[in-house]
């Protein structure tokens, strides 16, 4: 069962089209990555999927509120850009958020939340006294703090140290425990591979990705290699069968031309020096971005 | 709805916590009751540094009798009878005698006033008592540093003219003396219309009063611009802030841009309840207290609270679509005037209003519906009897633009709310407006 079906969703902002022929499906209970460079058409997908924009064309469905009532009030919501009112006080402010999803008396939770991230004392604070990180984690809580069905959060990780970042993952996967959805964006692939059950990838307003992390990199093969040589990249220039070579100073990652006989690589390695390690893998989702959305990529990896 | 009147608290909590709203709340009635204090105390209280002026008199029939007026007037008004303090200046009056070169001399004693040891000098024509054909020979100059603002020219119209006319008398055989009542000024009293009491008898007319025909029309019209100015052009800041911090696309996932808009007008209504609500308690206390109740139209206070009601619909919404197009502090800073413009009018010209409320300059300004909240009200606060199909017409024209303003100003909204960089041009403001 989907939370979310989104079928040939276009958006364009005057001459620009900034979601193009957008199809995607969202299972319920899962966690969704949405991950893309900057510009390319994940907020404006987030946005319409929050009725804040409505799609020039094609629709967007809650398979469980078919008619559409009541579902902003299912959906929270954490922009990219942070905003929440400064002036008012942490518990104030996360009661206004609650009763915005019509949430009225939920003051002994918030307490809970407050607690769990370790901000019971700042509750009668107001939120311009607490520290960047701080905020940061109030905004996360005013986001979930209705117990929403489904999640939206838009780099939910920046500007967080590892502690906090560890506790907000923490709560993302209880609250998919739980049988709510959860969409995040991203520009950290680690984070990505790790948390997200899908992962869908936007470029110039077009799906050049969707589905599992095994299935992504199988789409890309094994066309990687991981490999240590004594004195490094300057004896790994100009191999056969090797499209790119990228240098990480002690280890080294090669990408083969399809078809690639890794044995014959490896010989020629080992006939210009000394091969500690040679293993290979497949892609990972950062080189896959890279390649679908770097300066050098090419149609042809698209899928 | 629950969620609107969520905004809409948060709204009202955030303004009336503030301590600008409280000081504010306690600071206009108490800087308008001040200044209108400060009127009526300052009015009389005039400067007593005696004055010396200098009599040209071509006519040779003026100056003796100027200066005699002068010493009875030192003698008999310049002391209060009860306190014998000094209230008024004293005035010393000396004859200076024409020249040949007339130009020189008026140079002469106005270098003296410059100098502050004259403080005016009179030029009386020789013809003044029988004027001929020539324009300046029977002319009266007054020169002063400040000859249009002065009560020294003000007093002398009195004894020069009485003067004129005893000396006019005389020359027709007629004596003074023979009349005694001659120059005896007699004031027209202004009245109101005779009306029945509620046990159907004829009460007196009441004597028509400055404060009831300009002073209270005027207070009741200033209270609505400070309730409308407490609370509209909050709206435009609050709304570029929400839209700047990106709280509003924090907001607009939970609530409709509509809604967005409509809490923040419900919160900006019940600020101004608020505060009139204070107000009117607070100034209805000290009219009575006072004794001054029967100088108050207490039958306009329905229109009152309706108009109001409007006037912080219609222009909020404008102003809360208008904050929703700026981008940065600048943009709302240059749309704040023309924004407020409609609320700005008719206190140009509130003053021909109040005056003259029945003509068809009033009528038709305020019949205008931006205008209409301020100007009806001031025009029904007065006296006259305003023809009641005006306000009925003046209301439903409110109604209508309000209903307009808060459709045009909720599209407005929905299209600006998340548009970053885009300045707001009048072009894109109407386009987005109109289009949606």
């Amino acid at each position: 069962m989907d939370a979310i079906t989104l079928t040939k969703v276009t958006k364009t902002f005057g001459t620009t089209t900034a979601v193009n022929d957008l199809s995607l499906k969202v299972p319920k209970g899962s966690v969704y990555g949405f991950i893309g460079p900057n510009g390319s058409g994940k907020t404006t997908t987030l946005r319409m999927i929050l009725n804040i924009f409505y799609p020039d064309s094609g629709n967007i469905q809650f398979p469980d509120f078919p008619n559409g009532a009541g579902v902003s009030d299912r959906i929270g919501y954490m922009p990219e850009e942070r905003g929440i009112y400064t002036r008012m006080k942490v518990a104030d402010l996360l009661k206004f958020m609650a009763a915005l999803k019509g949430k009225w008396k939920i003051g002994a939770e918030i307490d809970q939340w407050l607690k769990r991230l370790d901000l019971d004392s700042w509750a009668n604070r107001k939120v311009e006294t607490l520290s960047k990180g701080m905020s940061q984690k109030v905004q996360f809580l005013a986001t979930i703090v209705a117990r929403p069905n489904i999640v939206i959060l838009d780099e939910p990780f920046s500007g967080l140290d590892p502690v906090n970042s560890e506790a907000i993952r923490e709560i993302i996967l209880e609250l998919q425990k739980d049988g709510a959805t959860v969409i995040f964006s991203t520009h950290d692939m680690n984070v990505a591979e790790r948390m997200c059950d899908f992962i869908f990838m936007i470029h110039k307003g077009k799906k050049v990705l969707d589905g599992t992390l095994s299935s992504i990199q199988d789409e890309y093969g094994t066309d990687t290699v991981r490999l240590r040589a004594e004195g490094g990249v300057k004896h790994l220039q100009d191999l056969a069968q090797v499209e790119k070579v990228i240098d990480f100073g002690q280890e080294q990652q090669l990408k083969t031309a399809p078809g690639c006989d890794h044995r014959q690589l490896l010989t020629q390695i080992l006939e210009r020096t000394t091969v500690l390690s040679f293993d290979v893998i497949k892609p990972s989702l950062n080189d896959i971005f890279i390649r679908i959305a770097g300066p050098t990529a090419g149609e042809k990896n698209y899928a | 709805m629950r969620k609107v009147i969520a905004l809409a608290i948060r709204e009202y909590v955030a303004s009336v916590k503030t301590k600008g709203f409280i000081i504010g709340l306690v600071l206009a009635p108490l800087m308008m009751g001040g200044s209108i204090l400060a009127f009526a105390l300052l009015k009389d209280r005039v400067d007593t540094t005696d004055r010396t002026m200098a009599i040209i008199d071509h006519s040779g029939v003026m100056e003796a009798y100027l200066i005699e007026a002068a010493e009875n007037y030192n003698e008999n008004e310049i002391l209060d009878e009860e306190t014998g303090k000094k209230i008024k200046p004293a005035y010393y009056f000396e004859g200076i005698a024409p020249t040949e070169n007339m130009p020189d001399l008026r140079l002469q004693l106005s270098d003296q006033i410059r100098d502050g040891e004259l403080f005016a000098f009179l030029e009386i024509g020789a013809e003044v008592v029988h004027p001929g054909e020539d324009e300046e020979l029977k002319r009266i100059h007054y020169h002063a540093k400040n000859a249009a603002m002065d009560d020294l020219r003000s007093w002398l119209n009195w004894p020069i003219n009485n003067q004129l006319r005893r000396l006019r008398l005389e020359d027709a055989g007629i004596q003074e003396s023979g009349i005694p009542d001659l120059f005896y000024w007699v004031n027209v009293d202004g009245l109101g219309l005779i009306t029945v009491d509620d046990s159907g008898d004829i009460e007196d007319a009441k004597r028509a009063s400055e404060i009831e025909a300009l002073l209270v029309p005027i207070i009741i019209m200033m209270l609505m611009f400070m309730m409308i100015m407490m609370t509209v052009p909050g709206m435009l800041q609050s709304v570029m802030e929400e839209k700047t911090q990106r709280i509003a696309e924090v907001l607009l996932g939970s609530i409709k841009p509509f809604q967005f808009m409509l809490g923040k007008l419900l919160g900006g209504l019940a600020v101004s309840f608020t505060s009139i609500s204070v107000y009117l308690v607070a100034g209805i206390g000290t009219v009575r207290y006072m004794g001054f109740s029967e100088y108050f139209p207490f039958h306009i206070l329905p229109w009152f609270v309706t108009y109001m009601l409007l006037a912080v619909i219609m222009f909020g919404a404008m102003s809360a679509s208008l904050g929703a197009t700026c981008s940065e502090a600048k943009d709302a800073q240059s749309l704040s005037f023309p924004a407020m413009l409609p609320v700005f009018f008719p206190m140009f010209i509130y003053f021909f209003v109040a005056k003259e409320p029945l003509s068809t300059f009033a009528t038709v300004c305020s019949l205008i519906p931006p205008f209409t909240p301020l100007l009806m009200l001031l025009r029904q606060a007065t006296p006259e009897q305003i023809p009641l199909w005006q306000p009925i017409a003046g209301l439903i024209g409110v109604l209508a633009y309000t209903i307009l303003s808060v459709w045009m100003g909720g599209r407005l909204f929905r299209v600006a709310i998340l548009m970053q960089g885009t300045p707001p041009k009048l072009s894109n403001i109407l386009r987005w407006a109109i289009k949606g």
